[in-house]
């Protein structure tokens, strides 16, 4: 009897990019499945971003491949994206539009229709705003709402794929946890995460693998729960100082 | 997905207080223009009915006189008002909008308010066209430079970047966000203009400004594009304002003054002194130089006292001076004919040649259409002085008849006419060309501007792939 394994949503194959004289990424390969967390740790400049920039077709690869439900993200960059949600480091939003009207018109964007209102307020407020900052302009929020956002625009696509890039990075705690709690939701409805983060606490409490990247290549990679708190930070110092 | 991205855009436009308060400025200028302009060209309207009636008048109402020296009395033809006139004045104050008709002369326009201009106005006259052409373009860069620029910034065209938007739709969509918002302005200002036209012209006023009105909005589809595409691939907004900037500058200043002076260069035109000279050596000696006056007036009479079999010219049938003075004003004609046509084809030629300039500066044919279509161009002024010119030749012709056929020989000079003569000659009437004839004389201008706009739609195809850091 043969196991049929599910094409995983997120792949990358021989992933290489070079700026100039700096290999970026070099012959990277990771897949990630429907409701999997793949956490990418590295050091600035490992290549983290610059996978998740493959793959988002911001950036063309020099070699290989950056499949989105196995389809080549560079071969038909529209309709990958239509599958996908990104979060950076910052949700940049437009400051003279309020938190509703940002995810209306982000929302239309990604699907194409023309979504209703209460059900984007809806998300809005799973994501974690109250109602009366639903309707407030977005140039007096703070960063961890502006996250907030980015994860309704995400639940609002119903997208399949995220690609997260360091989205925690500058949070405080409480804001960190709320934000892994809602990745956690998405991940629960079955979509495949790739999120690139310096967190080594958050990417063992929230990711399903964990990959270590050092100079464009994955060094290392493991089940997260296979593996302990202080195991991982001393086999992720030790791949640093290599 | 369009309407959203326009919508978005509009609305943020009119909630952005730089739009509100340059887009004030803007349209604030452009009616103040429209409406001086109008009150203006209402005036002279005024003015130019008034002093053609009494001229009409003090012509018929001339006592009894020798007809050659009514002919030196002579007449005025005033250049009707066009339409569009107070929307682009054109050549108008530079060439002149009445002529001294009289005997023996052609001569120069008159009336030419550019004359008696302050230095200010040599930075250009403020008009509804020097808006449309040179502030409008401004506006636009002002409400589009930061279109992808700024988005790339502030880091939302990532996020855009991320939906799956294509880039075309993406373009599209922010230049139909900016039109709605430009429209906000300009359509005020357009329903201003219909009315003043409508009150003044009627339909035909109408049919010449949806004509304009064409041409202005494909000339700022042209600059939305290029501004948006600059905006596309600008690393920063402020490269982006300062690239649009410098292009708003060669448009609009630079490239047409360095065009007009390449043309002069290539095509000289004489002095008003020296082309006088020519014309008086011409009339002095025959265009070829060699035929002096008087050797063409004694084979003249030579000729006529031949023919009719007669020694003396006190014996012809009729008054040889005044059949004289018609054949030396038909040599005159001759020889104004001559250097007119050629100073005028000169002119020609150095319009054509600007055109050149419009590969970078599409302003150039906007200009001349817009000048075309208002009815104030230079092809409009030669039509408008070849008519007078022919009105004079007839009334002339008139005059100096009537002394070869009603004069006896001995009061050529003495022979008076009366009012029944005066008011056989009709008031000058000027026939304007139509619209389609005026558009017809600017076929490489229309050319030129459909180039651009192809250029325009290839660059928005073109436009595949926006870089977002």
């Amino acid at each position: 009897m043969t196991t049929v394994t599910p094409s995983p949503l997120l792949e990358a194959r021989g992933l290489t990019k070079r700026y100039g004289d700096t290999l970026a990424l070099d012959t990277l390969d990771l897949s990630v499945g429907a409701g999997e967390v793949y956490c990418l740790l590295g050091a600035n400049g490992a290549g983290k971003s610059t996978t998740i920039n493959c793959f988002l077709d911001f950036v063309r690869p020099d070699a290989g491949s950056a499949m989105i439900g196995g389809t080549v993200a560079a071969q038909d960059p529209i309709g990958t994206k239509r599958r996908l949600a990104y979060i950076p480091e910052t949700v940049m939003l437009y400051s003279n539009l309020s938190a509703l009207e940002n995810l209306e018109y982000f929302a239309t964007l990604a699907t194409g229709g023309r979504p209703v209102r209460a059900e984007l307020a809806q998300h809005l407020r799973t994501a974690g705003l109250t109602d009366t900052q639903l309707d407030q302009r977005v140039g007096g929020f703070s960063k961890g709402m502006r996250q907030k956002v980015g994860i309704a625009i995400a639940l609002a696509k119903g997208a399949d794929v995220l690609l997260l890039d360091e989205p925690t990075s500058g949070l405080d705690p409480k804001a960190s946890n709320e934000f892994h709690r809602l990745l956690g939701l998405m991940r629960d409805r079955g979509a495949a995460v790739l999120m690139a983060t310096h967190d080594l606490f958050r990417a063992k409490e929230s990711g399903t693998r964990i990959g270590i990247m050092k100079a464009g290549r994955k060094v290392a990679e493991l089940r997260a729960d296979e593996i302990g708190h202080a195991d991982l930070e001393q086999l992720y110092l030790t791949h640093m100082h290599d | 997905m369009l309407r959203t991205i326009a919508s978005k855009e509009y609305r943020e436009l009119l909630r952005d207080g730089r739009f509100r308060w340059a887009g004030g400025i803007v349209a604030g200028l452009l009616l103040v223009a429209g409406l001086a302009g109008f009150i203006a060209w209402r005036e002279q309207a005024a003015q130019r009915d008034a002093a053609q009636a009494t001229m009409q008048a003090t012509w018929f109402n001339q006592p009894p006189k020798n007809p050659h020296s009514a002919a030196h009395y002579g007449l005025w033809a005033f250049k009707p008002q066009m339409p569009l006139a107070f929307v682009d004045r054109g050549v108008d104050p530079y060439a002149g909008t009445a002529s001294w008709l009289e005997a023996h002369r052609m001569n120069e326009f008159r009336f030419r308010p550019a004359m008696d201009a302050t230095a200010a106005q040599r930075f250009g006259e403020w008009t509804a066209a020097g808006v449309l052409q040179q502030l409008i373009p401004l506006l636009i860069i002002l409400l589009g430079f930061s279109a992808f620029a700024g988005e790339r910034e502030r880091g939302t065209l990532r996020q855009l970047a991320s939906l799956g938007v294509p880039t075309a739709t993406l373009l599209r969509g922010k230049a139909l966000g900016v039109t709605a918002a430009l429209a906000v302005l300009c359509v005020p200002a357009a329903v201003i203009g219909a009315a003043l036209v409508t009150m003044s012209s009627g339909a035909s006023g109408l049919l010449r400004l949806g004509a304009l009105s064409t041409v202005y909005l494909a000339y700022f589809g042209v600059i939305l594009t290029v501004v948006l595409v600059v905006s596309a691939q600008a690393r920063s907004a402020r490269a982006a304002l300062v690239t649009l900037l410098a292009l708003w500058a060669a448009n609009g200043l630079l490239v047409p003054r360095v065009a007009a002076d390449v043309a002069q260069a290539a095509f000289p035109t004489p002095t008003a002194r020296e082309f006088q000279a020519q014309v008086q050596r011409a009339l002095a000696t025959g265009i070829d130089g060699h035929s002096p006056r008087g050797a063409r007036a004694d084979a003249l009479r030579d000729s006529v006292l031949r023919t009719n079999g007669v020694s003396s010219v006190d014996s012809l049938p009729f008054n040889y001076d005044g059949f004289a003075m018609q054949r030396g004003e038909e040599h005159a004609n001759e020889v104004y004919a001559h250097y007119f046509a050629q100073l005028w084809d000169r002119f020609g030629q150095q319009d054509r040649a600007q055109l050149v300039g419009t590969v970078v500066a599409p302003v150039i044919a906007v200009r001349f259409l817009s000048m075309g279509i208002a009815g104030t161009d230079f092809g409009q002024h030669r039509a408008f002085a070849e008519q007078a010119e022919a009105y004079r030749q007839e009334f002339n012709r008139v005059m100096n008849h009537e002394i070869r056929d009603q004069a006896r020989a001995d009061e050529s000079f003495s022979y008076q006419a009366d009012s029944t003569l005066w008011r056989s000659i009709p008031a000058f009437t000027y026939e304007a060309p139509s619209l389609g004839h005026a558009l017809a004389t600017h076929t490489v201008s229309l050319m030129a501007l459909g180039a651009w706009l192809v250029l325009a739609a290839l660059l928005v195809r073109r436009e595949r792939r926006i870089e977002v850091a």
